[in-house]
C-alpha cells in the first residue's frame, strides 16, 4: 500500500507507535471514501446527467435586476433642501430577452422620437452581457412612459423602472459645494473591491459633497428576482428585497447667505466664504461664475460641454479652495497680531508715514502718495498705511512671519472636507533658494508685510485665518458637514488687550471717517473688516487713477474681509473679486450684503426659537 | 556531499509541486471568474500566493520542535486573536470575522485552525503514556477545544467552528479513546442534536432546511446551490472551455471567487478537470499522511495528520457543497479560493509538513 513505504525506506527508523498506526490507516481509508464519494457524484452529474444540466444552463430563466436606492438629500443648516430627488422613468432591457432587435429598436425609436440606428447599436452592444439589465433610455417623459407601459406585452425584454433622478434645486447657486453626480467611470469600476455595490451605469458623486458623502447618501440597492418565459416576458416575481434609501446629509451652509453672496457676485469672477468663527462652520461658499450641476446628470451635448470647458472665466473651478491669490493688505491683520504678540510694537507706538519708505537703494511707496503722517496701530489698520507695515515687516523678518503663517494654517490645505484643496504658499528663505537659487532680500520681507510678496492664500484659508484672529486666537478647521464637535488645531496666545486693539483698528476701517471701507458703513449693524487690493501687474496699475481704463485681465484683484459683531464675532466673511479694482469699492459691498442677510435671517429666527421654548 | 545538496535533496519536492499545480488551476479559475468584475482580486491573489510561499519557507527553516515548547503561548495567542476580533473586528453582513490591518484584513479564525492542530499534537506528545482516553482524561482537552470553537461560533462563523471542531475530534480519535467512552459519547452526541439545532441562528437553520429541500428558498442558499449544481453539471465531460462557462461569466454563480469557485473549475473544465483536481488533492493528502508515518516523533505525526484532516475537511465540504450533497456553509477550497488569510495558512501547513519530513533525518 502506498503509505506503507516506511518499510522500504532505508532511512533511520520511523517512530510511529503501533496503536497510532492502525487508527491512522482507518483515517486514510476514510479520506479515500470521502474522495470517492465526490468523484462518483461528479461523474454522475457531469458525465451521465451533463446534458440535463446543460439544458438548465441554456434555459436559465431566472433574471436578477437591482432596484436603485433613493439617494439621500442634501440639506442646509436650517433643513432647507439643497439637493433633492424627483421621480423619473428609465426604459430597462434585458438584452438576452430581446430576440428581434430591429423590431424593438424601431418601436422604441418611434415612441421616444430618437434615432433608430443608435438604438439598434445600443442593444447590440448590450448583448455582449446578455443577462445584465441596461437602461436603453433614461429619464423619459411621463407620456412616453405611459405609452410604453401599455404596450409592454408586445415588447419582450423591456420594462419600465420607476426611479428617481437628482434635482439640484438651487441650480448654479450651490454647484461647487454640492458637486454633482455622474455615471461611474470605467476606471473607478476597475478599482473596486469585490462585493462593492456599483455596477456599470450607476451614478456616483463626482465632486463636492456628493463625492465626500457618497457612502452616506448612496443607500443600499434592492434586488428583484423574477422568472421569464421563453419570450423573455416576466412571468412571476420570485423575490424582492426593497432598497434602503440613503441618509440625508446636513451641511453647515445657510441657503440664505449662499443666495445673498451669489447674487452680490453676479457678473463677477471670484469667491465668497462665510464662516462662523466660533465653530468653523462654513455658512456660505460661493465660487463665481458658476454652472448648473443638473446639466451633468445626463450625457451632455459636445457643444454644451465645450461651452463650459472653454469659458474663459472657468466656471468649473472651485475658487474658494483652489483659487490662490496674494493676500494684499488683508495680510496686515496677521502682521499686526504677530507684532503685538511678540512685543515688536505697542499699540501706542507711532510711525511717521511720509508716503514712502527707503531701505538700502530701494524705495517702497505707500498707496497714499502724500503720506499718512503719524500712524499708530489702530489708524494704520484703519487707513491701511503701507509704510507702518513696511517698518514692521523689516523688524519682524521673514522667518518670524512665515512661521506665524504656518501656525495659522497657511501653506497647507485648511482641512475642510473637500478633497482637491490647494495649499497656497508661505515663502521662506529656503523656499526662495530652492525655487530661484537666490538669497532672500530684505525688501522682500518688507513687501510680504503688506501682502504683496510671494505669499499665496485661498479664500478658504483667508476665512480660517481671519476667524482665528478675531475669535481670540483659536485656529479652527473649517467644515461644511454639520457636526457638534469643534476641531481646534492650536491656540495662538493673543492677549485680550492686543485683540481689542486689532479689533478697534478693523472696526475703524468701516466705521471711522478715514477708514478705507467707510463707504459700506450702514446703520443696521456694526462691522469690522479690512480691505485689500492685489496688483496683478506689479508697479503698473497703482499709478492709474481709474482701474476701468485698464483691460480686464490687468485690473487689480479686490479683497475684503469683514466680521460682525465686533465684540463677539458670529460671522466672518471673506470676498475676493478677480480683477475687480480696489477692495473697498468692489469686494466690501459683497461682504456687507452677506452680513446684512445674516442679521435679517437671524432676527425673526431667534424669536421663533424663543416662542417654541415657551 | 555538500551540506547544501543534502538540504535540498531531502526536501519533499513532490509535495510542493502538487500544491503549486493546484494553485495554478486556482489561478485559471480566478482569472476567469474575475474578468467581469475587475482584475484587482486576481493580482491580489498572486500577491498572497507569493507571501504564502515565503511563509512556507520561514516555517520550514525553524525546527518544528520549537512549536512543542511554544504550544501554550501559541494557544494563548489564538484565544487573544479570537477575542480581539469580537472586540475590534470589522462587521460585515452581521458577522465579525476580520481584523483590519491597514488595507488588508486578517481572519484570526483561519489561524486558529492550524494553532489548534499544534496544540493538540503537543497534548498528544505530553500524554503519550495514556493508552485510550477515558472520560476523566478527556475533560481538559475538551475544555481547551471548546474555548476557541465557542469564540468562533460567537462571530458567528458556523463553517469555521465546525472545521476546528472536526479537526480536533479527528486528532482526539487518533490519540485513542476507550471503546466504552467512545460509544457513550456517540450516544450523547446524537441525543444532543436537537439542542444544537435550536441554538443555531435563523439563517443557519434555513440553510440546512434548504439543503434538505432546495425548493424551499430558491433565492437564498437554495438559489446558490441550484445555480452551482447547474454550473457543475453543465460542464459535462470536457467542460465548456476556459473563459467559456456561461454560469460563471453571466454571473448566475454567486461567490464564485470564494466558496463556489469549484463550480468554475467544473463548468469550464468538465469532469476531466474536476477529476484531475481531485486526484491532485488526493496526492497532496496522501503525501502528507506518508510523512506523518515517517515522522521521528509523535508530535510530528500528529501535526501531519492534523494537516491532512485540515485539507481533507475543507476539500470535502467545499466540493460537496458545490455538487449539492452538503448544506451551504462558508468553507473555502484550499489553494484555490480567493482569500489572503486562508492562502497563507495553506502554505504554512505545507511548510510545517516539509519541516517534519526534512527533520526526520536530523538527530
Amino acid at each position: 500500500m502506498i503509505w506503507n513505504m516506511n518499510n522500504t525506506n532505508n532511512i533511520p527508523g520511523p517512530h510511529i507507535d503501533d496503536d497510532l498506526k492502525w487508527k491512522a490507516k482507518i483515517f486514510i481509508a476514510f479520506v479515500f471514501v470521502l474522495f470517492t464519494i465526490l468523484l462518483l457524484r461528479l461523474m454522475n452529474m457531469q458525465v451521465f446527467k451533463g446534458s440535463y444540466y446543460e439544458g438548465l444552463a441554456r434555459n436559465n430563466r431566472i433574471r436578477i435586476v437591482s432596484i436603485p436606492a433613493q439617494r439621500g438629500k442634501i440639506l442646509d443648516r436650517n433643513m432647507e433642501v439643497l439637493a433633492d430627488n424627483r421621480p423619473a422613468y428609465n426604459l430597462i432591457a434585458i438584452p438576452e430577452d430581446i430576440s428581434d432587435v430591429s423590431f424593438i429598436a424601431h418601436r422604441i425609436a418611434g415612441i421616444l422620437g430618437i434615432d433608430e440606428e443608435d438604438m439598434v447599436e445600443k442593444i447590440r452592444d448590450a448583448k455582449k452581457r446578455p443577462y445584465d439589465p441596461v437602461a436603453l433610455a433614461r429619464d423619459i417623459s411621463f407620456h412616453q412612459m405611459a405609452s410604453i407601459e401599455t404596450q409592454l406585452y408586445t415588447l419582450p425584454g423591456l420594462s419600465i423602472d420607476a426611479t428617481s433622478e437628482r434635482d439640484y434645486v438651487l441650480k448654479e447657486l450651490g454647484a461647487h459645494v454640492l458637486g454633482f453626480l455622474g455615471e461611474i467611470s470605467r476606471k473607478q469600476l476597475e478599482g473596486l473591491k469585490p462585493g462593492s455595490p456599483y455596477a456599470p451605469g450607476d451614478p456616483i458623486g463626482k465632486t463636492g459633497v456628493e463625492s465626500i458623502c457618497e457612502e452616506t447618501l448612496r443607500g443600499t440597492k434592492g434586488v428583484r428576482v423574477f422568472e421569464v418565459d421563453a419570450m423573455g416576458r416576466k412571468t412571476k416575481i420570485l423575490d424582492e428585497k426593497p432598497p434602503v434609501p440613503g441618509e440625508d446629509v446636513v451641511l453647515t451652509i445657510d441657503k440664505r447667505l449662499q443666495l445673498a453672496a451669489y447674487k452680490s457676485m453676479a457678473g463677477r469672477a471670484g469667491s465668497v466664504v462665510a464662516m462662523d468663527p466660533g465653530t468653523g462652520d462654513i455658512l456660505a461658499m460661493v465660487s463665481s461664475p458658476s454652472f448648473d450641476p443638473n446639466l451633468f446628470l445626463s450625457p451632455m451635448t459636445p457643444k454644451a460641454w465645450k461651452g463650459i470647458i472653454e469659458d474663459p472665466m472657468h466656471p468649473l473651478e472651485n475658487r474658494p479652495i483652489r483659487g490662490q491669490y496674494s493676500p494684499g493688505s488683508v495680510f496686515k491683520v496677521i502682521i499686526a497680531a504677530l507684532a503685538l504678540r511678540n512685543n515688536f510694537i505697542t499699540p501706542q507706538d507711532t510711525v511717521y508715514c511720509p508716503g514712502a519708505y527707503s531701505l538700502g537703494d530701494s524705495t517702497f511707496k505707500c498707496w497714499r502718495r502724500g503720506g499718512h503722517g503719524n500712524m499708530d496701530l489702530v489708524s494704520a489698520l484703519a487707513q491701511s498705511c503701507d509704510v507702518y507695515f513696511y517698518v514692521l515687516g523689516e523688524r519682524l523678518g521673514i522667518d518670524r512671519i512665515s512661521s506665524f503663517c504656518t501656525d495659522l494654517g497657511l501653506g497647507r490645505p485648511t482641512g475642510v472636507e473637500f478633497k482637491d484643496e490647494l495649499s497656497g504658499l508661505v515663502p521662506t528663505k529656503e523656499w526662495k533658494y530652492r525655487r530661484f537659487g537666490e538669497q532672500w532680500q530684505k525688501g522682500e520681507s518688507v513687501i510680504t508685510a503688506i501682502g504683496q510678496g510671494f505669499t499665496l492664500v485661498t479664500p478658504m484659508q483667508m476665512a480660517k485665518v481671519m476667524s482665528s484672529v478675531v475669535n481670540g486666537g483659536n485656529v479652527l478647521t473649517p467644515r461644511v458637514l454639520g457636526s457638534t464637535e469643534i476641531s481646534k488645531e492650536r491656540t495662538l496666545n493673543i492677549r485680550e488687550a492686543d485683540l481689542a486693539v486689532i479689533k478697534e483698528g478693523l472696526r475703524e476701517v468701516v466705521e471711522s471717517e478715514k477708514g478705507t471701507a467707510r463707504a459700506v458703513r450702514n446703520p443696521e449693524f456694526v462691522m469690522g473688516g479690512k480691505t485689500g487690493t492685489v496688483q496683478v501687474v506689479r508697479g503698473y496699475t497703482s499709478n492709474l487713477p481709474d482701474q476701468s481704463d485698464l483691460p480686464y485681465k490687468l485690473r487689480d484683484h479686490a479683497w475684503f474681509f469683514g466680521f460682525s459683531p465686533v465684540e463677539n464675532p458670529e460671522i466672518v466673511v471673506v470676498a475676493i473679486v478677480e480683477h475687480g479694482g480696489s477692495g473697498s469699492s468692489i469686494a466690501a459691498p459683497v461682504v456687507r450684503d452677506v452680513i446684512k442677510e445674516y442679521y435679517a435671517g437671524k432676527g425673526p429666527g431667534d424669536e421663533q426659537v424663543c416662542q417654541d421654548n415657551r | 556531499m555538500s551540506r547544501y545538496a543534502r538540504i535540498t535533496d531531502n526536501i519533499d519536492w513532490g509535495l510542493i509541486t502538487t500544491a503549486l499545480a493546484i494553485v495554478f488551476i486556482g489561478l485559471l479559475c480566478l482569472y476567469s471568474s474575475s474578468r467581469g468584475t475587475g482584475m484587482a482580486i486576481f493580482y491580489k491573489q498572486l500577491m498572497w500566493i507569493a507571501i504564502g510561499v515565503l511563509v512556507m519557507i520561514v516555517v520550514f527553516v525553524v525546527d518544528y520542535r520549537v512549536l512543542l515548547r511554544s504550544a501554550w503561548p501559541l494557544y494563548i495567542l489564538m484565544i487573544f486573536g479570537l477575542v480581539l476580533v469580537l472586540v475590534i473586528g470589522r462587521e460585515i453582513s452581521g458577522a465579525r470575522r476580520w481584523i483590519s490591518l491597514g488595507p488588508m484584513g486578517i481572519q484570526p479564525s483561519e489561524l486558529a485552525k492550524v494553532l489548534m492542530i499544534i496544540w493538540l499534537a503537543y497534548w498528544g506528545e505530553q500524554k503519550k503514556h495514556i493508552q485510550g482516553y477515558g472520560i476523566r482524561e478527556l475533560v481538559l482537552p475538551t475544555f481547551f477545544i471548546l474555548i476557541p470553537v465557542g469564540l468562533i461560533l460567537v462571530e458567528p462563523d458556523l463553517g469555521t467552528a465546525g472545521i476546528v471542531a472536526l479537526i480536533s475530534c479527528t486528532l482526539m480519535l487518533l490519540l485513542g479513546i476507550k471503546r466504552s467512552t467512545f460509544i457513550g459519547l456517540l450516544v450523547l452526541f446524537v441525543s444532543a442534536m436537537p439542542f444544537v439545532w435550536f441554538s443555531l441562528k435563523e439563517y443557519q437553520r434555513m440553510r440546512i432546511l434548504t439543503f434538505l429541500d432546495p425548493s424551499r428558498d430558491p433565492l437564498g442558499s437554495g438559489y446558490h446551490a441550484m445555480q452551482s449544481k447547474i454550473a457543475v453539471g453543465s460542464g459535462g465531460l470536457l467542460g465548456k472551455g476556459f473563459l467559456e462557462g456561461t454560469q460563471t461569466q453571466l454571473r448566475f454563480l454567486p461567490e464564485h471567487h470564494t466558496d463556489f469557485i469549484f463550480s468554475v473549475v467544473a463548468e469550464e473544465w468538465g469532469f476531466a478537470g474536476s477529476a484531475l483536481l481531485l486526484l491532485l488533492y488526493v496526492a497532496l493528502v496522501t503525501k502528507i499522511t506518508q510523512i506523518g508515518f515517517k515522522a521521528k516523533d509523535r508530535f510530528g505525526t500528529m501535526i501531519c495528520f492534523g494537516v491532512a484532516a485540515y485539507f481533507t475537511l475543507h476539500i470535502f465540504i467545499n466540493i460537496a457543497m458545490a455538487v449539492g450533497i452538503f448544506p451551504v456553509v462558508g468553507v473555502p477550497l484550499p489553494f484555490i479560493s480567493y482569500g489572503g488569510s486562508f492562502m497563507l495558512i495553506n502554505w504554512l501547513c505545507i511548510g510545517l509538513v516539509l519541516n517534519i519530513a526534512w527533520r526526520r533525518f536530523m538527530f
